[in-house]
């Protein structure tokens, strides 16, 4: 019965059966893409944890080399010089140091959130950190650390997004930062009437604790020194500039 | 007759690959299986064609019924947490073989 109704109806069903087959196609290829962007996904997060965990233990190394060549030249100079060389490294924050001082731990406020209040205002910000650092070097700090990142002369407190980059390392709360210097001075000049931690206390509800020790050691610096523009002014020139 | 059926099998094609539809990823697995047993109606109605022994209303509805009862029997072993695709798998894949090697000895017979 080759009938002409027959080749109709089966160019239809080829047509519909082409139409099913590519929709078809095209739902699973796009169905294909999401599955492969989600195993990148783990990919990329695999990635960035053996890539930290590289930096971390680069960063150990750095310390340590720096702990060799500050031994290796000490050996085979004159005394005063070694001492010079120790100074300037513990001032420039290149070495491990411990002393008397004082720790001040900062977190986000736990008191309830008023109706109408900027949520903003109970989390510890970079300001808040920057302003209790300052303080504690108007009062005589000599080394500081946050969350053991020593800060240096270079280093920056910032804020970046949601989190805070203290010498490009994300810290987070609570914030431990440390500080050696007299442990009365430091904590009278951080606790004073009127002063940025009380009010930090008193308007807003930030847990501040502050607990002076005897013993207090702060970690040198794990980063690498950028010096691209500097360079020392020459000794000729100074005497001329000062005539 | 078959160079008919590919055509439009292709301007069917065309048409899918530019309309804007997409498949709820959930029904993926479903509508697979509706296309196979679709597409084992198409070569059974050739096949039929060239044995002279085409019925139009029994390939019609051969088509629709098949498409949806091999869909739902996907959905219902789903649900039975049991994988009875695979059965519609298996019995349109070995159907469309055999229509195949049907169609292929009648076409070889012809020319």
């Amino acid at each position: 019965m080759r009938s002409k109704t027959g080749q109709v109806s089966i160019m239809i069903v080829c047509l519909i059966v082409g139409i099913m087959i590519a929709v078809q196609f095209r739902t699973t290829e796009t169905y294909y893409n999401e599955l492969t962007r989600e195993s990148r996904l783990e990919d990329l997060t695999l990635k960035l944890n053996s890539i930290t965990e590289e930096r971390d233990s680069l960063a150990r190394e750095v310390v340590a080399l720096r702990e060799k060549i500050s031994s290796m030249e000490n050996s085979g100079q004159s005394k005063e010089l070694q001492e010079e060389l120790r100074k300037t490294n513990m001032a420039a924050g290149l070495l491990p140091v411990q002393g008397p001082g004082i720790i001040v731990t900062l977190d986000d406020s736990t008191r309830n959130l008023q109706p109408g209040e900027n949520p903003n205002h109970l989390l510890v910000h970079d300001l808040d950190i920057l302003t209790i650092v300052n303080e504690m070097r108007s009062s005589g700090a000599e080394a500081i650390s946050v969350n053991g990142e020593r800060l240096t002369a270079t280093s920056e407190i910032r804020c970046a997004g949601t989190t805070i980059l203290v010498n490009y390392n994300k810290v987070a709360p609570p914030f431990v930062i440390k500080a050696i210097g007299d442990p009365e001075m430091l904590e009278s000049g951080l606790s004073i009437k009127g002063g940025y931690i009380e009010s930090l206390k008193l308007i807003y509800g930030m847990e501040v604790q502050m607990q002076k020790s005897d013993r207090i050691e702060i970690p040198a610096y794990k980063g690498s020194l950028r010096t691209k523009h500097l360079s020392p002014v020459e000794a000729k020139n100074n005497k001329k500039k000062v005539e | 007759m078959w160079l008919l059926g590919l055509f439009c099998f292709i301007i069917g094609l065309i048409i899918g690959f530019q309309v804007p539809i997409l498949l709820p990823a959930v029904y993926v697995k479903y509508t697979a299986i509706g296309v196979l047993a679709a597409l084992d109606s198409v070569f059974g109605g050739i096949r039929a064609y060239m044995e002279d022994a085409f019925d139009n209303v029994i390939f019609i509805s051969g088509f629709i019924t098949n498409t949806l009862l091999a869909a739902g029997l996907a959905y219902l072993g789903d649900r039975l947490g049991l994988e009875l695709y695979l059965a519609a798998v298996v019995v349109f894949g070995a159907r469309l073989f055999q229509n195949l090697g049907i169609i292929r000895r009648y076409l070889l017979k012809k020319y």
